[in-house]
C-alpha cells in the first residue's frame, strides 16, 4: 500500500511498534543524532559534545527511564504515585550493596554491572509488589498519600542505615559504570574512562554518555511494546474506568500490582544509574521533590505518551542550565551594551545589589531571586500552563506540528 | 484524561508546597551594598618592577593574557541550607578582588569569578563543576563536604585546584586533599581546643554531653570530642552523635531530654544555629545548666538578637568557637576586611562571615601570584602553586597557613574563642560576640598527632 501509510490491511501491521515508514525513518535519524553528539560532527548541535553538556543528555536519558517507569503506572494505568523517588532510591542501595567497594567500613560485595544493575530493578520491581496489595486497594487522592508515606518510610531507612548508604548527609561512593566478568582488577571496558576508538579520542563522559543513551533506547522501545499488548490494553482499561476494565474481564487487582512492579523496576534501574553516573549521593537525593519532579516530567511532557515521558525529561533537566545560560547572557547586556535591548535585559537582571531586577547575577546577597529560585517558578507556570492549555504536554504540541504539516497547505 | 489532571495538578502543588516546607528557613536576611563589578576598570597602576623582562607565561584554562583576565570559579550554596552564609562570603571575594583589580590586578591581569549555585546538592554540584572545568583556572571555594569529596576525582583527573569551604578533617588528609588547600582547623580539632578551654573554666568538671547533627561535621566534631574527654578524663555521660535532625523537631527534644537528663557539667553541641537553639533552650526550661560550646557553625548573631528569649542564658553558658576573628577584632587583618567592606560594600552590614571570603580569596591570590612567577598560570600551574605555599598570612584575621611538611606539622590547630554580647549587637558595638581567645590552641590540640582524618567518609 505504497503511498498511503496509514491504509492498515493487517491487524500486526496496525498494530506494529512503528507502523509507519515515516515513524521507522525518524527513530533511526533521531538515534543516529544522538549516537554522533559526543563526536561533534553536526555543525549546529557542537557544544552538545562538551563535557558538562554530555553530562546534561546522560542525566536526561537515566531521568528518561525513571519518567517511562512513572508513566507505565500513572499515565497507562492511572495509578498516581509519589513514591517513584522510594523505588530508586531502593534500586541505589540494592546497586551499592551488590557492587560497593568490599572491605570497607560499609556493606559491600564488589559485584560487576551484569548482577548489580538488573538486581537494582528486580529488588526495587519485588517491593513494589510487596507494597503493592496496600496502595492497590485506594484510588486517586488516597493513593498518593500512601505513595507520599513510602517516600519519607524511605527516606528515614536511608538516612539511618549508615552501613548501607553511609548515613545522612555523608552518603557513598556507588559502583561505576564498568564491566567485568566477575571481581577482577581490571575492568574489561570501562564507561568512564578516556578511550582511543580506532583513532578518534572518546573521553570517559562521552563513553557513559553511550551507554546511557542505548539503555535510555532500549527501554523507551520495551515501554513503547508494552503499549500495545495484552496487559498494556488493560493498563489503560483500568486508567479509563476500573469497574468497565473488570466486566470486560481484566483482572483488576493483578494489573495494578503489575503496573507497580513494571514501574518499580525501572524505576530501580535508574536510580542505580543514577548514583552509579553521579558517583556519590547522599540518603537525602531520594526525597519528596525527586518524585515531584517526576511527575512534572510526565505532565509536561505528555501523560500517557512514551515520547512525552522521553521529551519531558529534556525539559525538566535541560531547563535550569537554559535559564542559567539566558540570565547570564541578560546580565552581559545589560552591563556591557546600551540601547533598548540592554534597558530590557536590566529589568530583568540585578547585576548590583543597588540594582532593581527579578534576579540576581551579581557574587553577594540581594533583594531578587537567585537563579535557582526562578527555575522553582517557571517549574510551577509551566505545569499550570501546560495543564490549562496543553493537558497533552510536549507530546500534544508535537501531534500540532505534525497533523498541520501533514495537511499542509490545506488546513484540514 | 482531563479529571485526572486536575488531581494530578493538586498533587502536584500540595507535593510543591511539602518539599519547599523544608527550604523554609534558606532565605537571605542581609542586604550587601554597592560593589563594582570585578570586570570593570584597566590595570591603571601595574605592580610589576621596571626593568623585569616579559617573560613567557603558560595558560591553557581560565588566564586570558591577551584580554588580561583570570577567571576563577565558586561553587555556593546559594540557595540550599548554607545560604545566609555562603552569600556574604561571597561578598567577601567579590569586595577582596574588587580592591585587587582597582590595584591593578595581578601583574596587571584582572580577576573575574564565575558564581554558579549548587543549592547544597550533590549532582548539581558536580553538573556545575564539569561545566566550570573548562571557563575557570582553579575554584575559589567548593561548598559542603559531601559536595566536595564527589568531585575530588575529577579535580585530581584534571589537574584542578579548589579550596574546600568545609572544616572536614580530612581536608588535611594526604590520602584525600592532593587537589584541595584546606584552611582553618578541622572540626575535630576545635572540638579539643574548646572542651580543654571548657575544662580551664570549669577545672571541677568530671562529666560531658555531647550530641551533633550527622555527616561529615557533626561526626568528624564527636571524633574530637571523644578522644578530648578520654585525654582529660571526663566522662560522656550522654552521646547523642548524629541524633540532631535539623528539620525533625522530635530529634531535637530526644537530644535535649537526654542532655538534661544526663546531669553533664559541660557540653559540646555541633549542628545548625537553629537545631542549636532549640536543644539549648529546650534544656534551660528543663531547669538543666552547664558550661556549652560547639563547632564554629553552630553559632550565629541572631540567637543573641534583641527578641532571643536565650540571649542572657547563652551570655552565660556559651562559648563561641571560630575559625577566624570576629569582625570588631583589632587586627591589621579583620581592620583590612572592615575597610573594604566600607569601600566597596558601604551599605552592607558588619558580619563575621566577610572575612571568610576575604581568607579564601587570600589563598588563591597567593597561589595565582606564586604561579605566575614560576610562569606556569595553567590550572596544573595553579594548583602546584598552590601546594608549595610555605606561609599565607592573613595579618591576624586568622591563624596563617603553610601547604608543605608532614599532615602534623602543617595542620591548622588555632582557634578563635569569643563570648555571646548581646548588648554589644542591641548597641551597634560588635557582631553578637566579643573575642577572648585569639589563635588559641590547648596543650592537648597542640599535641594530638595527626595523621589521617578522624572521620571516615565512605
Amino acid at each position: 500500500m505504497r503511498g498511503r501509510p496509514l491504509l492498515h490491511t493487517s491487524y500486526e501491521a496496525d498494530q506494529a511498534l512503528l507502523n509507519t515508514t515515516a515513524k521507522r525513518v525518524m527513530l533511526g535519524v533521531f538515534f543516529l543524532i544522538v549516537i554522533s553528539i559526543p563526536f561533534q560532527i553536526i555543525p549546529g548541535l557542537k557544544f552538545l559534545g562538551e563535557d558538562d553538556w554530555l553530562r546534561l543528555l546522560s542525566t536526561t536519558a537515566v531521568f528518561a527511564i525513571g519518567a517511562l517507569g512513572l508513566n507505565i503506572l500513572t499515565g497507562l494505568a492511572g495509578q498516581v504515585s509519589l513514591g517513584h523517588s522510594f523505588f530508586m532510591g531502593i534500586g541505589a542501595y540494592t546497586a551499592v550493596w551488590l557492587g560497593g567497594a568490599v572491605g570497607g567500613p560499609l556493606i559491600g560485595l564488589g559485584l560487576p554491572i551484569w548482577v548489580w544493575l538488573p538486581a537494582a530493578g528486580i529488588v526495587a520491581a519485588l517491593i513494589g509488589v510487596a507494597v503493592g496489595p496496600t496502595a492497590v486497594r485506594v484510588r486517586g487522592l488516597y493513593l498518593a498519600i500512601v505513595t507520599l508515606g513510602l517516600v519519607f518510610i524511605g527516606e528515614y531507612f536511608f538516612r539511618n542505615w549508615n552501613s548501607l548508604t553511609g548515613g545522612s548527609q555523608v552518603g557513598r561512593d556507588f559502583p561505576r559504570l564498568q564491566v567485568r566478568l566477575w571481581k577482577e582488577e581490571v575492568p574489561i571496558f570501562d564507561f568512564t574512562t578516556p578511550a582511543n576508538w580506532f583513532g578518534v579520542e572518546v573521553s570517559g563522559v562521552a563513553k557513559t554518555f553511550l551507554l546511557l543513551a542505548v539503555f535510555a533506547l532500549v527501554f523507551t522501545l520495551l515501554a513503547k511494546n508494552l503499549q500495545r499488548t495484552r496487559v498494556g490494553r488493560a493498563f489503560m482499561a483500568i486508567r479509563d474506568r476500573d469497574i468497565a476494565a473488570e466486566i470486560m474481564g481484566v483482572n483488576e487487582f493483578a494489573h495494578k500490582l503489575l503496573a507497580f512492579g513494571i514501574s518499580s523496576f525501572y524505576a530501580g534501574i535508574a536510580g542505580a544509574l543514577l548514583a552509579s553516573f553521579v558517583t556519590r549521593v547522599i540518603p537525602e537525593r531520594w526525597d519528596l521533590f525527586l518524585s515531584v519532579q517526576f511527575i512534572a516530567i510526565i505532565l509536561i511532557g505528555g501523560a500517557g505518551t512514551v515520547t512525552g515521558a522521553v521529551l519531558g525529561s529534556a525539559f525538566v533537566v535541560l531547563l535550569p542550565r537554559i535559564v542559567q545560560n539566558f540570565t547570564l547572557w541578560l546580565q552581559s547586556v545589560a552591563t556591557e551594551g546600551d540601547g533598548i535591548l540592554s534597558s530590557i535585559a536590566n529589568v530583568f537582571v540585578a547585576t548590583t545589589p543597588e540594582d532593581f531586577g527579578l534576579v540576581n547575577t551579581f557574587a553577594g546577597v540581594g533583594p531578587g531571586l537567585s537563579v535557582a529560585q526562578l527555575n522553582l517558578v517557571l517549574y510551577g507556570l509551566l505545569i499550570i500552563g501546560f495543564l490549562i492549555f496543553e493537558p497533552l504536554g510536549l507530546y500534544g504540541i508535537w501531534l500540532r506540528i505534525r497533523n498541520y504539516w501533514k495537511g499542509w497547505p490545506f488546513t484540514y | 484524561m482531563r479529571r485526572k489532571s486536575k488531581w494530578l495538578a493538586l498533587l502536584l502543588v500540595l507535593g510543591l508546597v511539602l518539599a519547599a516546607c523544608g527550604d523554609g528557613g534558606a532565605e537571605t536576611t542581609t542586604t550587601a551594598g554597592e560593589e563594582p563589578t570585578t570586570t570593570a576598570g584597566g590595570g591603571e597602576e601595574p605592580t610589576t618592577t621596571a626593568g623585569e623582562e616579559p617573560m613567557e607565561i603558560a595558560t591553557d584554562v581560565g588566564v586570558d593574557l591577551e584580554a588580561g583576565t583570570i577567571t576563577i570559579g565558586l561553587l555556593s550554596d546559594l540557595s540550599g541550607p548554607f545560604a545566609p552564609l555562603v552569600s556574604v562570603i561571597n561578598t567577601g571575594h567579590e569586595i577582596y578582588w574588587a580592591d585587587v583589580n582597582a590595584n591593578g590586578g595581578i601583574n596587571d591581569l584582572q580577576v573575574n569569578l564565575e558564581v554558579r549555585d549548587t543549592g547544597y546538592v550533590v549532582d548539581t554540584h558536580v553538573q556545575l563543576y564539569e561545566e566550570l572545568k573548562s571557563q575557570v583556572v582553579a575554584f575559589g571555594h567548593s561548598t559542603g563536604s559531601p559536595q566536595t569529596v564527589a568531585i575530588n576525582p575529577s579535580l585530581q583527573a584534571d589537574g584542578i585546584l579548589a579550596i574546600p569551604l568545609t572544616w572536614y578533617s580530612g581536608w588535611s588528609d594526604p590520602a584525600i586533599n592532593a587537589n584541595l588547600v584546606p584552611h582553618g582547623t578541622p572540626y575535630c580539632i576545635e572540638a579539643m581546643n574548646l572542651i580543654e578551654y571548657l575544662t580551664l573554666q570549669a577545672p571541677d568538671a568530671t562529666t560531658i554531653a555531647i550530641a551533633s547533627s550527622p555527616g561529615d561535621y557533626g561526626e568528624d566534631s564527636n571524633a574530637g570530642a571523644v578522644l578530648a574527654a578520654e585525654a582529660l578524663g571526663l566522662e560522656v555521660v550522654y552521646d547523642g552523635t548524629a541524633r540532631i535532625n535539623p528539620a525533625d523537631e522530635a530529634t531535637l527534644a530526644e537530644v535535649a531530654s537526654g542532655i538534661a537528663g544526663s546531669g553533664a557539667e559541660l557540653v559540646w553541641v555541633t549542628t545548625s544555629p537553629t537545631a542549636f537553639g532549640s536543644v539549648y533552650g529546650q534544656t534551660l526550661a528543663a531547669g538543666f545548666q552547664a558550661l556549652w560550646s560547639g563547632a564554629g557553625p553552630t553559632w550565629n548573631p541572631a540567637l543573641v538578637g534583641p527578641d532571643s528569649p536565650i540571649k542572657d542564658a547563652l551570655a552565660r553558658d556559651f562559648y563561641v568557637s571560630a575559625y577566624y576573628a570576629p569582625w570588631a577584632a583589632d587586627s591589621v587583618g579583620n581592620q583590612f576586611v572592615r575597610d573594604l567592606v566600607a569601600e566597596y560594600a558601604p551599605d552592607a552590614p558588619p558580619l563575621d562571615y566577610y572575612a571568610e571570603g576575604v581568607i579564601e580569596a587570600k589563598i588563591m591570590h597567593q597561589a595565582l601570584l606564586a604561579a605566575y612567577d614560576a610562569g606556569d598560570m595553567t590550572q596544573a600551574g595553579v594548583l602546584a602553586a598552590a601546594k608549595s605555599l610555605e606561609s599565607v598570612t592573613f595579618d591576624g584575621l586568622a591563624p596563617d597557613e603553610t601547604y608543605v611538611g608532614e599532615p602534623n606539622d602543617r595542620v591548622q590547630r588555632a582557634v578563635f574563642i569569643s563570648r555571646p554580647d548581646p548588648e554589644g549587637l542591641a548597641g551597634g558595638t560588635s557582631t553578637g560576640v566579643s573575642q577572648v581567645e585569639s589563635n588559641y590552641t590547648s596543650p592537648l590540640a597542640a599535641g594530638f598527632e595527626f595523621n589521617e582524618t578522624c572521620f571516615q567518609l565512605g
